[in-house]
């Protein structure tokens, strides 16, 4: 398939370094990548890889140490911390592993927070997130408070509040990690018909393997480095799965 | 409603114990702050009404007299139309009073018995009413009027009887005898001697025993007839302080040009008075100087200390007392003592509030990392996540001062329904009229708003330099 020539986000030999008690770790060590419109991409990879610090320079939670990340064809890496926050809050949407719904606020009060930090009109984030929360199946719940709601209710009301701003990219960080695997397959499921229906991109990182398939594109990350790209070379791909997955049961026979 | 705010109050209402706990202390505190003030304000309130009953801005005096002499007893300030004239002319926009004063005891009815003391202020109607204010504080009958009897044109009688040995000479008056178709002097008292004595009424007359003669043991008795009752609001000095023209007062004291006889009766004394004088109006014990109000009220100390320097410029050989020094002689330096104690312990406990709200704030930033973290990644920028802490610094401070406000006016209203009624001298109620200044109720609220949000805005700046990655990391969501 051609893919569009402009892509949404491209890293261009982004590095991380970290100084760990006096130990430097390359947490990413000259990653390049191109995600287009519409993708669905997973980062696997076993942990300590770098997957979320990855996510993190996409998400512009987190500056690389050297490369650079375009989004939307800008440079991010010469703007002001004032513009980075306004790129997060317009063009980002994030899903957390833990949800990190605002406990005090009502479901839908949490949908409409990011529409509200870019100071949006209240009324027209409210109707549209209540489109969201039917989308995502939570609607019923709209007046609760977040904290009253199971682990997949608030991912589901989490998933809703990343769209409200219709972000050009949605990344989501292992966001099945704390669910069990019925909550997390119909988590997936959503996340594969929102990108499906509003073609909203999506790149989310997981350990799990189940998980990662509900991917069209994965991404393989080992060491800091993209070892693995469904997109690049889908039979050198599978070569490094299975070699990860090798790799991870000796692991947790280790363990 | 901005995001901020929202938060803000959020976090207020998570911490409403807590933070209930700070603002009733702060309140509190400002509730003595108020208290103190309301207080000060009355006292200087009342020094200043006392102060222009007998004087105003400043007054100048013989070298040879104290502060207490103003109350009656100085001696005659030798050229006071001249020191006058000369303070009018040589510093722009004062005015001034030749004022005389004297001291002495009254008497009730024929009988003339002494029954109590009291100081007589000799005021000009025109030039002084307006320094005191006492055509305006009348309670009961009237004001000097222009049909008013006030010269007799004579003095009263004296017997001067020479002291043996060191001791001094002595002038007595000798009670007095209106001739026909003479009328008593006419006179104001303080609402107060009239409920100590009931028949110190409007239309009363009293027999008036001064000491005419400052120091002097000089005294003479004049007839004087009740025409008004005043009240400045302090009721000890509506007891003690009366008023009589400034003429009648200078016929009394002899302030003029005298002609006719004494006579002399060896062996017993000189018998002087039923003299013919002519009132002159530039003799008097003090001039009475009032100064153009300031522009501001802020520093009144340091405009009563200036009045005084530039008087002093002028008469650099005269004794001038100012609105500052009537101040240290009623209020006393107690009252300072007292409030710098007070400022003192409402300090140490707003520190120790701001420091309340610090720990409260650190250890609020430190559980809610990580939902900062998420504010963050959702676009908030870092002014955003200062002003959530700020406001609630605001707020707290903003409502703990409105609070002390609304208690202290309670308090005040108890304490004038319950608190203080004394028995001030025989039968008369003192009452605290707590006055309330916008200066004061201003500090009420920026004190407190300036404090917490002041100790509120080293967490805020922790909150907002947070990192969002490190933020989402660390910390747990609060639940």
């Amino acid at each position: 398939m051609k893919k569009p020539e402009k892509p949404i986000i491209a890293l261009d030999n982004v590095s991380k370094k970290y100084n760990e008690y006096g130990v430097v770790v390359n947490a990413l060590d000259k990653v390049s990548l191109k995600i287009y419109p519409g993708e669905f991409v997973s980062i696997i990879g076993p942990s300590g890889s770098g997957k979320s610090t990855l996510l993190h320079n996409m998400g512009l939670l987190d500056r690389p140490t050297s490369g650079r990340v375009l989004i939307d064809n800008k440079d991010t890496s010469k703007i002001s911390g004032r513009e980075i926050a306004r790129f997060r809050g317009r063009k980002l949407g994030f899903v957390f592993q833990n949800y990190n719904l605002i406990p005090r606020l009502t479901v839908l009060e949490n949908v409409v927070l990011p529409g509200l930090i870019i100071q949006k009109k209240q009324s027209t984030l409210e109707k549209k997130a209540r489109v969201l929360l039917k989308e995502v199946g939570i609607l019923h719940r709209v007046d609760h408070k977040g904290i009253h709601l199971s682990g997949g209710e608030q991912q589901r009301v989490a998933i809703a509040r990343s769209l409200i701003n219709d972000p050009v990219l949605v990344l989501a960080d292992e966001p099945t990690g704390a669910l069990d695997s019925d909550s997390s397959q119909e988590i997936m499921e959503i996340l594969v018909n929102i990108n499906k229906k509003r073609g909203a991109t999506t790149v989310f990182v997981s350990h799990d393997m189940s998980i990662a398939g509900y991917a069209r594109r994965k991404i393989i990350l080992t060491d800091g480095k993209i070892v693995g790209d469904t997109n690049r070379n889908s039979d050198d791909f599978n070569r490094v799965l299975k070699q990860i997955e090798k790799k991870t049961r000796r692991d947790d026979h280790g363990h | 409603m901005g995001i901020s705010r929202r938060f803000a109050l959020g976090e207020l209402k998570d911490h409403k114990r807590i933070y209930a706990i700070i603002i009733i202390v702060i309140a509190l505190t400002m509730t003595s702050f108020m208290l103190e003030n309301a207080y000060i304000n009355y006292m200087m309130q009342v020094v200043d009404d006392t102060t222009k009953l007998v004087t105003s801005d400043a007054v100048i005096v013989d070298p040879s007299s104290n502060i207490r002499d103003l109350y009656g007893t100085e001696p005659e300030l030798k050229g006071a139309g001249e020191i006058a004239r000369r303070i009018e002319n040589g510093i722009s926009g004062y005015t001034t009073s030749i004022r005389v004063t004297a001291q002495g005891t009254y008497g009730l009815g024929s009988s003339g018995e002494a029954v109590d003391a009291c100081t007589i202020q000799g005021i000009d109607p025109e030039k002084d009413d307006e320094i005191s204010g006492i055509s305006s504080k009348i309670v009961d009958g009237r004001f000097f009027t222009e049909d008013d009897n006030i010269l007799r044109g004579h003095t009263p009688l004296y017997i001067e009887i020479e002291g043996p040995g060191n001791l001094p000479d002595f002038v007595y008056g000798t009670g007095e005898k209106l001739f026909e178709e003479e009328e008593p002097y006419p006179i104001i008292v303080g609402a107060t001697a009239s409920k100590i004595h009931p028949s110190v009424g409007i239309g009363k007359t009293l027999s008036l025993t001064l000491s005419v003669s400052g120091k002097k043991s000089s005294y003479a008795t004049v007839t004087v007839k009740v025409i008004g009752l005043y009240e400045s609001g302090t009721p000890t000095l509506d007891a003690l302080m009366w008023f009589m023209h400034a003429d009648s007062l200078r016929e009394i004291k002899r302030y003029g040009e005298i002609s006719g006889y004494d006579l002399t009766i060896p062996g017993i004394g000189t018998f002087r008075g039923y003299n013919a004088i002519t009132v002159d109006r530039d003799r008097g014990d003090a001039v009475i100087v009032r100064a153009p109000e300031p522009i501001h009220k802020l520093n009144p100390v340091g405009h009563s200390e200036e009045v005084r320097e530039k008087i002093e410029s002028v008469v650099p050989h005269l004794k001038v007392f100012s609105w500052h020094d009537f101040l240290i002689y009623i209020a006393g330096t107690m009252q300072d003592v007292v409030t710098i104690m007070l400022w003192g312990s409402i300090l140490v406990t707003l520190f120790l509030c701001a420091a309340a709200i610090k720990y409260v704030m650190d250890s609020i930033v430190m559980r809610k990392t990580r939902e900062i973290g998420s504010l963050k990644a959702f676009g908030a920028r870092d002014r955003t996540i200062f002003k959530i802490f700020l406001y609630q610094g605001m707020f707290i401070g903003f409502v703990a001062g409105i609070l002390g406000i609304l208690f202290s006016v309670v308090v005040m209203h108890l304490v004038n329904y319950y608190g203080i009624s004394v028995e001030f001298i025989a039968g008369t109620q003192l009452r605290v009229d707590f006055v309330v200044n916008w200066l004061t109720l201003l500090i009420a609220i920026l004190l407190p708003v300036g404090l917490s949000v002041l100790a509120a805005a080293i967490p805020a700046k922790k909150a907002s330099m947070l990192s969002p990655v490190e933020a989402l990391r660390k910390g747990e969501l609060s639940l």
